[in-house]
């Protein structure tokens, strides 16, 4: 422990510590520009400088470490002094006109530490020097004119993401922000995971869609699950006035401590779909509008009517509801098919196969995050589950070692350190020989040589999706959780959308068919329709659909429910480690939608099943 | 004992200014208690009295000689001469013509934009003002209070125009100065 003194106040702190991080232990606030807690410290700013007795000139305390016996002031006047004369250099060096940027009042962390050293303008004339403002990205703008050269996008480009994308040409006056080898980013290898923009502290690099709708005073923020896929990343709702802003990564957030992927991020605010706002039923052909009640009326008639009913869920939605449709439409009605539409849920649960075997090995996604080796048995984390293929990719370039295993084309292969491609359908027998290949030790073939690099990690993770997660049952996952167990691995699956992992817990894992169906019930809140269900339920003499968006199978159906979408609705999600999350409302629903529970509820209701039975 | 009379008139601006000003909202109601608005580019009259006026607003900067004219005009009609608003007190975005030149932009805008058709030329009417290099209000006149901003805030302009209807000279700092 080292013992220093700031402004007086006496600490204790690690050996390692900056002086900038005692003296947030301290709660003494300094100043930073380039400084973030998701990332390692830069010192590029020069903002943070404090005086330290006996020394020869000021020091950034973002990249100074503790001595015994420092004795540091953060207010003299020769430090306040030189913050201003910083934020000087820093305004002049660059074009900052505030009045016509997004950040401005409140947003920028430019604006704002000036403001905090009561400058009202800076007294350096600037270079008038142009620099090119590059709008080729459809989600992203990056004004040159407005960067600060912290880096700090650079830094997360590459140390939180692994993408490497952005990078800096040319030095000093002509430090320019490129991607790639100087490209338009639009051109670029970027994966528009938007955690440039989020980190960025100026307007340097802007959302598109989202700029002037809102600032920090007038959004409202929720924080919540994002629903995109299984590996629930916590996110943040912007909205205002009841319209969605803008959705961010929470940087508190344990998981994915503020990273989001392009679908978590921006896929949701590029919806174009029509809503559905009222009950239809199909009247002569035609679909027309028409009240709850009658709508009701009409399912109930047709339903009790038919026996070989169809019922089918979105995994989209939350546990509650994904329940009572159960309780509804297995227990209830006894429906020949009640399961979900996506085309095949995971039979089991890892955990509860690793617990029957009395396995001890990890399943959490964290372990991603300091991992030496990874085998991946058919995940691509390119395409899907993105934030998950970050936690791999960052670590790359510090001695990691990947490994994947696919009878697809894998993206990751192109920074695998060895790829194996194997006969589609023969996922099993790989399992097999792999645990052979282990038991005996073999070093001499390719699955050898994986192996032999497996075992000697300090702490590998396997990592199973696409072929190999689409057909595991319970003989399956028991191998994988023996090759697992045997290399002291974490194993983790990657599949499934945002409640595929609740559908497997609550027994809706059957593959649908339609065969023989005379009606359907199609549970789609918002989710887009394959075309393979759509053409399914074409066949279907009878369909109700309760969606918030027109799709063909809406108006293909008999009859249609308006139900909310996504940031309209509450409740609990299942990750693909099993870890319960919650996604929270954000936005009021059009009048006369429902949330698909309430629907059910309504539905329920009206065929007089009467609550207890649930 | 007569209200002060207040007059506004716009330059080279782009009205944002002036909409500022509505945006103090019913506070105006608070304003035209204390003083009486005379001309302004938003209501009847257009042109300050003759007999001049206590406080003369202008919005924009000069970038011809009709600008000149009426600063002029304002200036020698009232005793308090308010910038408000970045043209007016700096030049603004108008001034960055300034980097091309008044021939440069002419061509622009009425030879090479791309809506022109075959007939496009400069217009060369007698009665049309000339272009200038676009100048801050006070560098033209003199002006006594400047109120910056892109539009200024109206929380300012409101604080601006109740210390002036009280006879004070209000100081525009601090938090006044931040933008918004």
């Amino acid at each position: 422990m080292i013992k220093l003194t700031i402004d007086g106040k006496t600490v204790e702190v690690n050996e390692g510590t900056t002086v900038l991080q005692a003296a947030e232990m301290a709660d003494i606030y300094i100043p930073t520009l380039c400084n973030h807690p998701q990332l390692t410290p830069y010192g590029g700013c020069r903002l943070c400088m404090v005086d330290i007795e006996g020394a020869r000139t000021l020091q950034p305390s973002c990249t100074l470490p503790v001595a015994e016996g420092m004795v540091i002031r953060t207010n003299t006047e020769k430090v306040l002094s030189a913050r201003k004369f910083v934020l000087t250099l820093i305004f002049s060096e660059r074009n900052h006109f505030c009045m016509y940027c997004p950040v401005s009042d409140g947003d920028c962390e430019l604006q704002n530490r000036a403001y905090d050293e009561e400058m009202t303008h800076w007294d350096l004339q600037p270079n008038w020097l142009p620099f090119e403002v590059d709008a080729s990205h459809p989600l992203i703008v990056l004004d040159n004119n407005r960067c600060i050269l912290c880096r700090r996008c650079v830094r997360a480009c590459g140390d939180l993401v692994g993408n490497y994308t952005l990078g800096f040409e040319e030095r000093g006056a002509d430090s320019l922000l490129v991607a790639d080898n100087s490209v338009p980013l639009g051109e670029s290898t970027c994966i528009s995971c938007g955690t440039c923009v989020q980190i960025c502290p100026t307007g340097a690099l802007i959302d598109r869609k989202s700029a002037y709708q809102g600032k920090e005073t007038e959004v409202d923020h929720h924080l919540g699950v994002c629903v995109e896929c299984s590996v629930g990343c916590q996110r943040d709702i912007l909205t205002r006035d009841n319209r969605l802003v803008r959705l961010e990564g929470d940087w508190e957030a344990e998981l994915n401590h503020g990273l989001l992927c392009e679908k978590g991020r921006f896929f949701p605010t590029e919806e174009d779909r029509s809503r559905i706002l009222s009950p239809m039923i199909r009247e002569n052909g035609k679909l027309r509008t028409t009240t709850w009640d009658e709508a009701l009326k009409v399912i109930s008639e047709s339903l009790s009517e038919s026996d070989k009913l169809a019922a089918l869920a979105s995994t989209r939605l939350p546990f509650e509801d994904l329940s009572l449709f159960k309780a509804i439409f297995k227990d209830n009605l006894q429906a020949t098919l009640v399961t979900t539409i996506e085309d095949q849920a995971p039979m089991s649960l890892q955990t509860q196969v690793a617990e029957k075997l009395g396995s001890t090995i990890e399943h959490s996604l964290g372990n991603l995050k300091d991992t030496d080796a990874v085998l991946s048995l058919g995940a691509d984390l390119i395409e899907d589950h993105q934030v998950a293929g970050f936690f791999i990719k960052r670590q790359l370039l510090n001695g990691t070692k990947l490994f994947v295993v696919d009878s697809h084309k894998n993206a990751m292969s192109e920074f695998a350190l060895r790829t194996q491609s194997i006969e589609a359908g023969e996922e099993g027998e790989f399992l097999v020989s792999l645990r052979s290949a282990l038991e005996n030790n073999t070093k001499e073939t390719k699955i050898g040589q994986i192996i032999q690099a497996l075992s000697e990690a300090e702490k590998p993770c396997i990592i199973y999706g696409g072929t190999f997660a689409k057909n595991a049952d319970d003989l399956t996952l028991g191998v994988l959780v023996e090759i697992a167990e045997k290399l002291n691995a974490s194993l983790i699956s990657i599949q499934g959308k945002a409640n595929t992992f609740a559908a497997t817990q609550l027994g809706l894992t059957q593959q649908p068919f339609f065969e023989k169906i005379q009606s359907a019930y199609i549970v789609l809140g918002d989710e887009e329709p394959t075309q393979k269900l759509t053409k399914a339920l074409e066949k279907v003499p009878f369909v109700v659909t309760q969606a918030a968006y027109n799709s063909q199978v809406t108006a293909n159906a008999d009859v249609v429910l308006p139900v909310t979408m996504w940031a309209e609705q509450s409740g609990t999600y299942v990750n693909l480690e099993g870890r319960k999350q919650k996604a929270i409302k954000a936005l009021d629903a059009p009048e006369g939608v429902l949330s698909s529970y309430d629907a059910l509820m309504k539905l329920a209701d009206v065929l007089q099943m009467t609550p207890d039975l649930f | 004992m007569t209200k002060p009379t207040v007059a506004s008139d716009w330059l080279c601006g782009c009205a944002g200014c002036h909409m500022s000003i509505l945006d103090i909202d019913e506070r105006i109601l608070q304003i035209v208690e204390l003083v009486d608005l005379r001309s302004t580019p938003i209501t009847d009259l257009k042109e300050p009295d003759e007999q001049g006026v206590t406080v003369g607003i202008l919005e924009g900067g000069i970038n011809n000689t009709y600008n000149e004219e009426v600063a002029k005009k304002m200036r020698a009609r009232c005793k308090i001469l308010v910038s408000l608003g970045d043209c007016a007190v700096f030049g603004g975005v108008p001034a960055m013509r300034n980097f091309f030149g008044e021939k440069a932009a002419l061509k622009r805008a009425y030879i090479d934009a791309e809506s022109n058709d075959a007939e496009a030329a400069i217009p060369t009417n007698l009665e049309l003002a000339e272009m200038t290099h676009v100048r801050a209000v006070h560098e033209v006149v003199p002006v006594d209070l400047f109120i910056p901003g892109c539009p200024p805030d109206p929380d300012v302009i409101f604080y601006a125009l109740s210390e002036l209807a009280q006879g004070r000279i209000p100081e525009i700092k601090d938090e006044k100065l931040h933008w918004h």
